[in-house]
């Protein structure tokens, strides 16, 4: 069936998953193409109860694709997945009401209120009409959308749908929420908004698994994260984990007290790759792998006051997560 | 259970739009039109004609109106939070064609009411032949606009645009829609056929069933053609929508 004979780069994903009984989610070996082309190559990981896990990767890495087999939207592909040991999508009707579910693009029908939206959702969910009212007012206050229950779905703004769209997943209380790019295009008001309400249904017992290609959006609330690139997972494990792999030291990062004239080629020192010129006052040295960082340290420091400057400030460059991030997907995570 | 649940959603979304509402009111009035502007239908009871425009613009408005609600559907992705939940996906396009053709069936009795009524007051329409002549018109018109929805459904289904939609409705709906009428010119007499199939076997007719017998073959054909038409149409949009991936 498969046709694409991609080139195998090293990732986790070769790994055997670390299973355990907490596992509620396990992808083993996960692999989909479409028209011969392999859109997912061999994922596997778990995800625990109680774990809030982003699931991050560049746009057309795979993120959706992974997400709509997780929630059988995609029945069609190669590998083993399992929710609370249930093979899906074979018996995913047996998992009935536990997954919640926000996609990519949410939409509703036009004609209907909020209110009539979330009741049709309820039901269709399995939730009684005897405390679906309940529910509704409930979910509308938590996203902060009760003041539009009664208002027609045309009507309100693309945040606002944004937002429906998490109520209906959560509607009806589900162990597992499965959400894709739920921040996307929301203000940072709505952004935090959502962070607040993926704690809180966490702290309450939910399993959440949200995809999103900006990482900084999922920093301050995983407990896990797994970074796919071009269908393969580069990295499993915690923030923490990714920001040590990630981290470089062969920056240094120069403020001096005055403009910088480029009177000297910094690059003749020995283990100088190259030299950038962010601000007038600011020098980034980008030195050789394997260098000796104090005496390459010293030989800059020795030309620079040679030359009359004054350094304010010689530190290595730490760049922020998102730059990390980057220089990670670009460089195929083989760093 | 969702299939219920689903067609009385759609009901309460189908009778509030403005395509309902102008079938609802807008097809009485333009039979009046009709009956002002043309006074004289020749032979023709003016309730079979009102039938004949009820079922003819009344069937292409919602073929139209369902497909380009399940093409815009489609292509936004609504189908996708319902076919997450444990719903069958041919509820969803059941719903729709149950819903619109309710709405239109109401509408058609409506109008319908109103030729009727005209051809009595005019005596266009002899009392002895009222109920035979209004069953029929009853059949044509249902089967009519049962066939013209299934073709919307499966119009919405398989077309990848709204343009393309709209168009093969028009041309393919409305030629699909008329072979139910195929039995004013045929005039086909099956109403022993029933009996004599069931001889065949060395069988007698169900006192329960001998109703049908009684049935002019011409309403009988009228609705099995259009039972016909609705049931493949139906499932092989069924068939294909549950390829989809939404």
């Amino acid at each position: 069936m498969e046709k694409t004979k991609s080139m195998r780069l090293p990732s986790v994903s070769e790994k055997e998953p670390n299973y355990n009984n907490s596992s509620l989610v396990i992808l083993d070996k996960i692999s989909k193409s479409y028209r011969g082309y392999k859109v997912l190559n061999s994922v596997s990981f778990h995800i625990d109860k109680g774990d809030v896990m982003g699931y991050i990767g560049p746009n057309g890495a795979g993120k959706t694709t992974t997400i709509r087999i997780l929630v059988g939207l995609l029945r069609k592909f190669e590998g083993r997945l399992q929710i609370k040991g249930i093979p899906v999508p074979a018996r995913i009707e047996e998992l009935n009401g536990m997954i919640g579910y926000l996609p990519q693009h949410v939409s509703f029908q036009r004609w209907r209120t909020v209110d009539h939206a979330l009741k049709t959702f309820g039901r269709l969910s399995g939730l009684d009409e005897d405390i679906l009212e309940e529910r509704i007012r409930k979910v509308l206050n938590q996203v902060h959308l009760s003041d539009v229950r009664h208002k027609k779905i045309v009507h309100l703004s693309g945040g606002m749908i944004q937002i429906l769209g998490l109520a209906q997943a959560i509607l009806h209380n589900p162990k597992f929420l499965v959400l894709d790019e739920p921040m996307a295009g929301l203000d940072p008001e709505n952004r935090y908004k959502v962070k607040q309400i993926i704690r809180e249904l966490n702290r309450n017992g939910t399993t959440v698994l949200f995809s999103s290609h900006i990482l900084s959006d999922v920093q301050d609330i995983t407990t896990k994260i797994a970074v796919l690139n071009r269908g393969q997972i580069m990295h499993i494990g915690s923030m923490d984990t990714l920001r040590t792999k990630l981290h470089s030291t062969n920056d240094i990062d120069i403020v001096l007290s005055g403009k910088f004239k480029q009177t000297q080629d910094l690059t003749k020192i020995a283990g100088v790759k190259g030299v950038e010129y962010p601000q007038p006052n600011k020098l980034l040295i980008h030195l050789e792998d394997q260098v000796n960082l104090d005496e390459v340290s010293r030989d800059i420091q020795r030309l620079l006051m040679a030359d009359g400057y004054s350094i304010r400030s010689f530190t290595p460059y730490v760049p922020n997560l998102e730059e990390l991030y980057i220089r990670f997907i670009n460089g195929g995570g083989n760093q | 259970m969702s299939l219920k649940l689903l067609f009385k959603d759609e009901l309460k979304g189908f009778y509030k739009s403005n395509v309902m509402m102008f079938l609802w009111i807008g097809l009485p009035l333009v039979v009046m039109l009709f009956h002002i502007l043309t006074p004289n239908t020749g032979d023709i009871p003016f309730s079979i004609m009102t039938a004949l425009v009820v079922s003819t613009l009344g069937g292409t408005l919602a073929a139209i109106m369902l497909a380009v609600s399940i093409i815009n559907e489609k292509e936004e992705h609504v189908y996708t939070l319902f076919v997450v939940r444990p719903i069958k996906r041919k509820h969803l396009l059941l719903s729709k064609f149950l819903a619109v053709y309710t709405c239109l069936a109401i509408a058609t009795v409506l109008a319908l009411m109103l030729g009727l009524a005209l051809d009595y007051f005019l005596g266009s329409l002899p009392p002895e032949g009222l109920l035979s002549d209004t069953l029929f018109e009853f059949a044509l018109a249902l089967s009519m606009i049962a066939v013209s929805s299934a073709v919307g459904v499966f119009i919405g289904v398989v077309s990848p645009s709204v343009l393309v939609g709209v168009i093969l409705v028009i041309y393919v709906g409305n030629q699909l829609s008329a072979l139910p009428m195929l039995s004013i010119s045929m005039e086909l007499s099956i109403s022993p056929l029933l009996p004599q199939v069931l001889g065949f076997f060395g069988l007698s007719t169900p006192s329960m069933f001998l109703w049908v017998t009684e049935i002019p073959g011409s309403i009988r054909f009228t609705f099995f053609v259009g039972m016909v038409l609705v049931v493949i149409l139906l499932a092989a949009s069924i068939a294909i929508f549950h390829r989809k991936e939404l």
